[in-house]
């Protein structure tokens, strides 16, 4: 088993148009890796050069903002789900 | 053409006007068709006020982000996770992203433009965005703007009232 990822519409040209791939690791840094083994290119979208998730990327564990939990050194194991969604943002 | 039910341009606006002198955000959500009294069919619409975060952003990196909430919006990440859950589960797509302009007219202001846009697309292709603009803690106007594929720009959408 391993641990399932939603992927956000923007970035599903990469996935093969698919919303939900599963990926493997023991926390939110290595799941990435896992991801960008498997489709190269989509670490960029999600990380900054310093492998920092971008501000206007919100990843979760399960149902919580991982910036509450662990940032990207959250713990995730089997069965759990990850959520990639993107910021919903601007102003005048 | 953005179709959207008085009631929601009711809900919407009244939560402009209580988040004034700062933008509100919320997201539309479509339900299931249904037949009002003319027999259109038309469709159920849902409302889902956000919390703006924006304050608090802006207070713990005011260089990451520079403007409070009276002059910009970022969707609580909690609210959005949630609504997008729901949004699944019961099949609602996210028919438009809504947030106001207080004390400014209802454009889609750049800032709108480049946050609504991701790796160089659209976040969210087939949703609409609708603005408000509030004066004096007053809703103004309200227009909508939307992805032009063949552009490759949002742009002005008309907003018809329909339904109850």
């Amino acid at each position: 088993m391993a641990v399932v990822v939603r992927i956000p519409t923007p970035l599903r040209k990469m996935t093969q148009n698919e919303a939900e791939v599963e990926a493997e690791g023991n926390d939110i840094d290595s799941l990435i890796e896992d991801l960008e083994s498997r489709y190269p290119g989509i670490k960029d979208r999600i990380c900054d050069d310093q492998g920092e998730i971008r501000r206007f990327v919100n990843v979760y564990l399960n149902d919580e903002d991982i910036r509450f939990l662990n940032g990207r050194k959250t713990d995730v194991k089997d069965g759990d789900e990850v959520s990639i969604i993107p910021a919903i943002a601007g102003g005048n | 053409m953005l179709h959207l039910q008085p009631q929601t341009l009711k809900k919407i606006s009244e939560h402009a006007q209580a988040e004034y002198p700062e933008e509100c955000c919320g997201i539309i959500l479509s339900g299931n068709a249904v037949l009002d009294q003319s027999t259109e069919a038309t469709q159920q619409e849902y409302v889902r006020p956000c919390r703006n975060v924006q304050n608090q952003r802006h207070a713990d990196d005011p260089e990451a982000y520079p403007r409070d909430a009276r002059t910009a919006y970022l969707m609580a990440p909690g609210d959005l996770l949630r609504i997008h859950k729901e949004s699944e589960q019961e099949n609602r797509p996210i028919k438009a992203f809504y947030h106001s302009h207080p004390d400014h007219d209802s454009y889609f202001s750049d800032k709108d433009k480049a946050d609504a846009t991701l790796w160089g697309e659209p976040v969210s292709p087939d949703s609409a965005y609708v603005v408000l603009s509030v004066y004096g803690g007053e809703v103004r106007d309200i227009k909508a703007f939307a992805w032009n594929e063949q552009q490759s720009d949002f742009v002005p959408v008309e907003i018809l009232p329909v339904g109850d």
